[in-house]
């Protein structure tokens, strides 16, 4: 226990991994059927129209239930994110296991985590990225032009 | 990069010693950065990334503090510095969420404001006019009878009908009036 105290890449390793951890219960506690996600899109509330990141929630508690393709139409992303934490979960365990076996190679070691978890960060979160960027381009840029779906809903119901 | 191992007094190869001393606000710099991670991944995606600002200046609360803390002491301060970057980053990734979905609140509240208006409006005077010229039927059928009430709420019918009951009405009142 001391180790832990001690060592500050040891303590960050165990909590994220506990972060980790809660994501997965997270997802695990909320089903699709009862559709209770406390998570509220203010995207869609606003303007209507689906965001990226809307149905991942969903996307995560179909992945931990093995309905991988089910999962797929929830978010298209999902399983990109839930890689990532995955992944990072198998990291956090192995690196630190590394760390306290050849405490010779502990900053080398810090340094392929923090590249390995930098790259693997960009490849499964660029949708996400790109999306933000877009959005912000359209916003600050060009103004919030496209036609809001509800209005022509409304319209078509009532002709 | 911060160098970990040498912040806990212990060597490369060597066993960590239990009794060094902590140095002063690295307990703090380990929350900040693990909060500045966790805001940072919670940033980047969108709508979510909007409450992330909340642990992202609970992060820089916690990293500014340490870094007076070490400062103080003339501790390390590697952890801090990589705690303050990561959550100020994230911070304002989250904050300029928050300034997209604001102004495409504007943008829609004033947009739809008008149209639902006009929308509704025009429904209400559709609903409105087609309800004026109908000709409601009702059927009731019940043990084998069978009821049928029909009748038109047309605008014409009903301007005749009170044209009538008007007549009628003051044809009784002169009647009432002759009596006397």
């Amino acid at each position: 226990m001391d180790r832990f105290r001690n060592e500050p890449y040891l303590l960050i390793n165990l909590i994220l991994a506990g972060v980790v951890i809660l994501i997965f219960i997270y997802s695990g506690i909320f089903s699709p059927e009862n559709n209770d996600y406390p998570v509220v899109c203010v995207h869609e509330k606003l303007t209507g129209k689906q965001c990226a990141s809307c149905g991942l929630s969903h996307s995560f508690s179909l992945i931990v239930r093995g309905e991988i393709s089910e999962a797929y139409n929830w978010n298209v992303y999902g399983l990109r994110v839930f890689i990532f934490f995955a992944a990072q979960l198998l990291m956090r365990i192995i690196f630190s296991i590394f760390y306290l076996k050849y405490p010779e190679t502990n900053n080398h070691l810090i340094t392929y985590d923090i590249a390995v978890s930098v790259m693997l960060f960009l490849v499964c979160f660029m949708p996400f990225i790109e999306t933000l960027v877009s959005q912000f381009h359209l916003v600050y840029h060009k103004g919030y032009g496209f036609q809001n779906p509800l209005i022509i809903h409304t319209s078509s119901a009532c002709l | 990069m911060e160098d970990f191992t040498s912040s806990t007094g212990q060597t490369s190869g060597q066993p960590p010693v239990s009794t060094t001393k902590q140095p002063t606000g690295q307990n703090l710099g380990v929350a900040a950065l693990i909060t500045a991670i966790v805001t940072f991944v919670l940033a980047v995606i969108p709508c979510v990334g909007l409450i992330a600002i909340i642990p992202g200046i609970i992060a820089i609360v916690l990293a500014s503090v340490g870094l007076s803390q070490a400062s103080r002491n003339d501790a390390p301060r590697g952890l801090l510095i990589a705690g303050l970057i990561i959550a100020a980053v994230a911070t304002m990734i989250s904050f300029s969420q928050i300034f997209v979905a604001g102004r495409i609140s504007d943008k829609f509240k004033n947009k739809w404001g008008n149209d639902f208006e006009n929308v509704i409006n025009d429904v209400q005077e559709n609903v409105l006019n087609e309800l004026e010229d109908a000709n409601v039927s009702i059927k009731i059928e019940s043990n084998g009878e069978k009821v049928e009430i029909n009748t038109s709420v047309n605008k014409k019918n009903r301007e005749q009908q009170l044209e009538e009951l008007e007549e009628t009405d003051s044809i009784r009142k002169d009647t009432l009036v002759r009596k006397k």
